[in-house]
């Protein structure tokens, strides 16, 4: 029962993160119909600004403001990094390509997601950084917590997992009750007649990738928070952030959230009662075979063309 | 341009005129438009024996057993892109898990020639098994490809990918039998061996030149099969395809199935490239096949021209030729100038802008050393000399301190990347005014941060290759240049 | 020959979502013969077309071609059979040349496969021949309009009626029983609209096909017309001759709205 109790713990956790990761992907292809491969590596790249943060505010053992504000900027700091960086992707690589047949902008996101992570490794080497967050004011967030059973549920645990939930209500806001978001919304439903309609569809889709990659970031963040991060964690991580929103049905917001938490449990449990060498391959063939039976994911609508 | 022999004029139109006087094609003036038209009527199969006999002449000329491995390995890397090319430049499909097929020839050439399942099969054999496995695997993971959209199929291939990695590097227990070895991989796989013989891998630890020969008789094969094919009724089933699937499909072609068989004549091509490279290294480990690979053969490909044979040929041996000349700073260092120097002309040519462009830069530099070099000796002391000219004429040019602070090296970098892209939104004078400065930050990162870490640099010239190609020329070098009407 | 119903659709129905495109529709098609379906935009035409090739599959009632039933087959296969279409917005293969459009199309009924293309067999090499020279008969029957030269060209240098030639020539080359042209005479100009008539016409008498034609421009339909079939909101308003259908009530309402239908 412990066991249980740890591994939906986990599963919670990781679940979380995948989910904030499988957003961006979402967001970006209910829009543009384009799998972003470089997202995983904006997830990294904000692991590590959040690390720059961390340094520069102190360091994990001698931090200069205290840890709640602490962990606040650094996530900040990852989130508006990411956004920007998320915007230069878009401008440079994907917009030309805009009107280019549907397999040239993915080459393109290929080529970006390369250099993203090579470049991470050029300027900061190839080992890994660890925010060792545990040495943070003599370890309050593993030490204080509450325990379930004989679980215990740390500190750290709770924030990461209340953070992302803060998060992505607040994008659900954004998307369902502003108007920019009803212009998202809009434009991934018919770009063409959304422009007719007078929305600017490149403010729309810079909109989409700041908001994917600033939740992006800020799961680089929360993810580092508990493991190590290194250049190479981006592939991985955005294949699996992609799996996650086809889960869910790419395109659909809830369902990325959706998708984040089954996959994260489904990695939990796999890794707890099977092996963990074994769980990504599980995790793999859960996600072919919701793509060869239901293509169109959970939440997401079966695609009517007319010709 | 009036013909005399003409009597009436054209009667149906402009075209018929255009047809009368020859392939009215836009060609450049003077020499070098004769010269491309000339080379425009070798006829293809002119090229291919030109070059084979050039690469075949090569070991006589080069003696280094390090070149011709080299010269090997290019051999591989272009029959890699011409796999790639039948998938994604006919197929119009993005197989992520190319590289997995590249493996599975590998591990099957080594399943069936070596002491792991005491099988020690003849090379006339196993390399057309390998070829066959290899195409049945691509079918079975193309055929996802009948349901689903385009970056979905794409998808599924990145996952037969990790598939393939999971389990060659776990495979030491698969149901607790030993298959794949694991991180070990297999170890003393047989040469390649014909009736008996064997073809020794090296002699006196001397790669062994037949290997090279071997492996541009297999790349001949592959190319001419897979020219015919392209000329044939399968060939123009594919272009069409590649025009307008629906259209394809409703003129009788059978979209789905001709798709798939792109993806299995890759499939089969990658895994022959497999069974020559596991013969040649006499084993096969689960790291040869790792995702930099992918992106390398798909910047050949994208390089080259996908669609385009002889583009991808060429597009596999100049990224090979490449990554040869990155891992050696003193030619790495050569690369960058002479490419920076070459790429100045070409933007430039010889005008008044190129005067003030080359010459603005170097004379930054030399003012920017100077100033470094008094405000701190340390500052620019750092070079080693390595012997070569340039790298003594550059020491005295590019700031190059003998230690770096930390922060030196991203700031730097970021900064190159950042003026980089915004040139690309510059024009005319504020254009060239920010490449002085740009180029000049270029050659410090190079020196400083790039040459320092041949590994990550070599990938992320790559990367940020392939994002270039597809965002300024995605035809590449031969592709066609596809005109699409909407 | 004639009277043995090539195409018949019974109580066809297409719906997306909840809208019903096409609703029961019954219409045949007899050997030899010349159909044009006519109706304002939205009719539910181009959709019949759609259904026909296998594009969509019909949510209700069934497709006989030939005596067997099309419905649910895959639109390769249907052409196979022999059923073949033009495009009411041209696609065309434009990077290839106006001979490789029409050898393209010959897919279906020839059978050299990759394996022999590579080795280059004889019987492949003959093959080729025969798929070359009936291409540029089939290009010849166009006359003038697509001639010798025009063949190696690439599709896109063509004129805009010379497109719509080729693409009718492409669709045959495929050995069709049944031909759909959907609005061969679309933006064509009076002489142009002439000489699609004529080749219409000729397609019929010379090549032996049956058609089913979608048009607007009603000349076109009166001067090749064997029998007219008008629809409207996806059914069927009106069938017979020209010019019973041209003065149907229903079809003069559908086209010019109530008033004209009573003033008339």
């Amino acid at each position: 029962m412990d066991t249980f109790i740890q591994l939906t713990l986990n599963g919670l956790t990781l679940g979380s993160v995948y989910a904030l990761i499988a957003l961006g992907y979402s967001l970006v292809y209910g829009i543009l119909k384009l799998l972003n491969f470089a997202h995983g590596d904006v997830f990294m790249v904000g692991s590590f600004i959040g690390f720059g943060a961390l340094q520069l505010l102190g360091g994990s053992t001698d931090p200069i403001v205290p840890v709640w504000l602490l962990l606040i900027l650094i996530t900040l700091a990852a989130m508006a990094g990411c956004a920007v960086l998320g915007v230069a992707i878009e401008r440079f690589a994907y917009r030309p390509l805009r009107d280019a047949p549907r397999i040239a902008p993915l080459i393109s996101a290929l080529g970006v997601s390369f250099f993203l992570a090579y470049s991470v490794q050029l300027m900061f080497g190839s080992q890994q950084r660890d925010y060792d967050a545990f040495s943070l004011d003599g370890g309050v967030l593993f030490l204080t917590g509450f325990n379930i059973g004989n679980v215990r549920v740390p500190l750290l645990r709770i924030v990461i997992i209340l953070s992302a939930f803060v998060l992505m209500v607040l994008l659900w806001l954004l998307v369902t009750k502003t108007r920019t978001g009803k212009a998202m919304r809009a434009t991934s439903y018919d770009r063409e007649a959304a422009a007719m309609m007078g929305i600017d569809i490149d403010k729309v889709i810079v909109f989409a990738f700041v908001l994917g990659s600033a939740l992006a970031g800020a799961a680089g963040v929360m993810f580092a928070l508990r493991a190590p991060t290194a250049a190479t964690i981006g592939f991985i991580a955005g294949l699996k952030g992609f799996t996650a929103a086809v889960i869910g049905g790419i395109g659909s917001i809830p369902g990325a959230m959706a998708g984040g938490l089954i996959l994260g449990f489904a990695e939990a449990f796999t890794q707890g009662y099977i092996s963990t060498r074994w769980s990504d391959l599980f995790v793999f063939v859960i996600l072919i075979a919701f793509m060869l039976l239901r293509p169109q994911g959970l939440f997401g609508k079966a695609d009517i063309k007319k010709v | 341009m009036t013909d005399p022999n003409e009597q009436q004029g054209p009667r149906i139109g402009k075209d018929e005129w255009v047809a009368r006087h020859g392939d009215n094609r836009a060609r450049r003036a003077g020499i070098a438009g004769t010269i491309e038209e000339r080379l425009r009527g070798v006829p293809w199969w002119a090229w291919l024996a030109l070059f084979t006999g050039a690469v075949c002449l090569l070991p006589l000329g080069v003696d280094s057993g390090y070149a011709r491995r080299i010269a090997f390995d290019t051999v591989i890397y272009m029959l890699l892109a011409l796999g790639l090319n039948v998938v994604v430049g006919w197929g119009g499909l993005l197989d992520l898990g190319y590289v997995a097929f590249f493996g599975v020839g590998a591990y099957t050439y080594a399943f069936l020639s070596s002491d792991k399942f005491d099988l020690h099969l003849p090379a006339i054999l196993t390399i057309p098994l390998a070829c066959a496995v290899g195409g049945a695997i691509g079918l079975l993971v193309g055929l996802p490809s009948r349901r689903l959209v385009g970056d979905y199929l794409a998808i599924v291939t990145l996952f037969f990918f990790q598939i393939f990695l999971t389990v060659t590097n776990n495979g030491e227990n698969l149901f607790g039998t030993d298959v794949t070895g694991g991180p070990n991989g297999i170890i003393n796989v047989d040469p390649l061996g014909l009736f008996g013989r064997e073809l020794p891998v090296s002699t006196d630890g001397v790669f062994n030149v037949s290997y090279l020969y071997v492996a541009l008789a297999a790349f001949v094969v592959v190319y001419v099969a897979l020219r015919f094919a392209d000329q044939s009724r399968t060939g123009r089933a594919w272009r069409s395809l590649r025009e307008d699937p629906l259209a394809a499909e409703l003129m009788g072609m059978p979209v789905s199935w001709l798709k798939l068989m792109a993806f299995a004549f890759g499939a089969a091509v990658a895994a022959l490239a497999g069974t020559l490279v596991t013969a040649l290294n006499a084993s096969v480990f689960p790291q040869s096949f790792e995702f930099p690979l992918l992106i390398t053969i798909y910047t050949m490909v994208i390089l080259g021209g996908a669609g385009s044979q002889a583009g991808v040929v060429i597009g596999a041996i100049l990224i090979s030729v490449l990554l040869e000349v990155l891992r050696e700073p003193g030619d790495a260092r050569f690369l960058f100038y002479t490419l920076g120097l070459l790429g100045l002309f070409a933007a430039f040519r010889f005008s008044v802008r190129l005067a003030v462009v080359l010459g603005g830069t170097i004379s930054f530099g030399l003012i920017a050393h100077a100033v470094a070099g008094r405000v701190n000796d340390l500052w620019t002391a750092g070079t080693e000399s390595g012997g070569s000219r340039l790298g003594a004429w550059a020491a005295h040019w590019v700031i190059v301190p003998t230690d770096l602070a930390s922060w030196v090296t991203p700031v730097s970098y970021i900064g190159l990347v950042a003026l980089t892209l915004l040139l690309t939104l510059l024009h005319g004078w504020s254009r060239m005014a920010l490449l002085v400065p740009t180029l000049y930050l270029a050659a410090f990162v190079w020196e400083n941060v790039m040459l320092v870490k041949p590994e990550p640099t070599r990938f992320v010239i790559l990367g940020a290759l392939l994002v270039a190609v597809m965002v300024a020329r995605p035809e590449g070098i031969l592709g066609e240049k596809r005109v699409e009407i909407v | 020959m004639a009277g043995t119903r090539l195409l018949e659709l019974t109580g066809v129905s297409m719906a997306f979502g909840g809208l019903n495109v096409i609703d029961e529709l019954d219409l045949h098609v007899d050997e030899g013969e010349i159909l044009s379906v006519i109706g304002p935009n939205g009719a539910g035409k181009t959709t019949l077309f759609n259904l026909v090739t296998g594009v969509y599959e019909p949510t209700g009632g069934d497709i006989v071609f030939a005596g067997e039933s099309i419905k649910g087959l895959e639109p390769h296969k249907i052409t196979q059979r022999g059923i073949a279409r033009t495009f009411q917005t041209l696609r065309l293969f434009l990077n290839m040349s106006v001979r490789e459009n029409v050898m393209a199309a010959a897919y279906g009924h020839t059978k050299a496969g990759v394996f022999r293309s590579m080795l280059r067999t004889p019987g492949q090499r003959r093959e080729e021949r025969e798929i070359r020279a009936s291409a540029e008969q089939r290009l010849a029957f166009f006359g003038e309009r697509l001639t010798g030269y025009r063949w190696d060209q690439p599709a896109y240098s063509l004129s805009y009626a010379n497109r719509r030639r080729l693409e009718i020539a492409r669709a045959t080359a495929t050995n069709p029983r049944l031909l759909l042209l959907d609005e061969p005479a679309a933006g064509m100009n009076p002489k142009e609209t002439q000489e699609i008539t004529e080749l219409i016409g000729k397609l019929r008498t010379e090549g032996g096909f049956t058609i089913l034609v979608i048009e607007h421009d009603m000349h076109v339909v009166e001067g090749i017309s064997d029998r007219v079939v008008a629809l409207d909101h996806g059914v069927k308003i009106a069938e017979g001759s020209f010019e019973q259908v041209a003065t149907d009530a229903r079809v003069v309402e559908a086209y010019l709205g109530t008033g004209a239908a009573e003033r008339k």
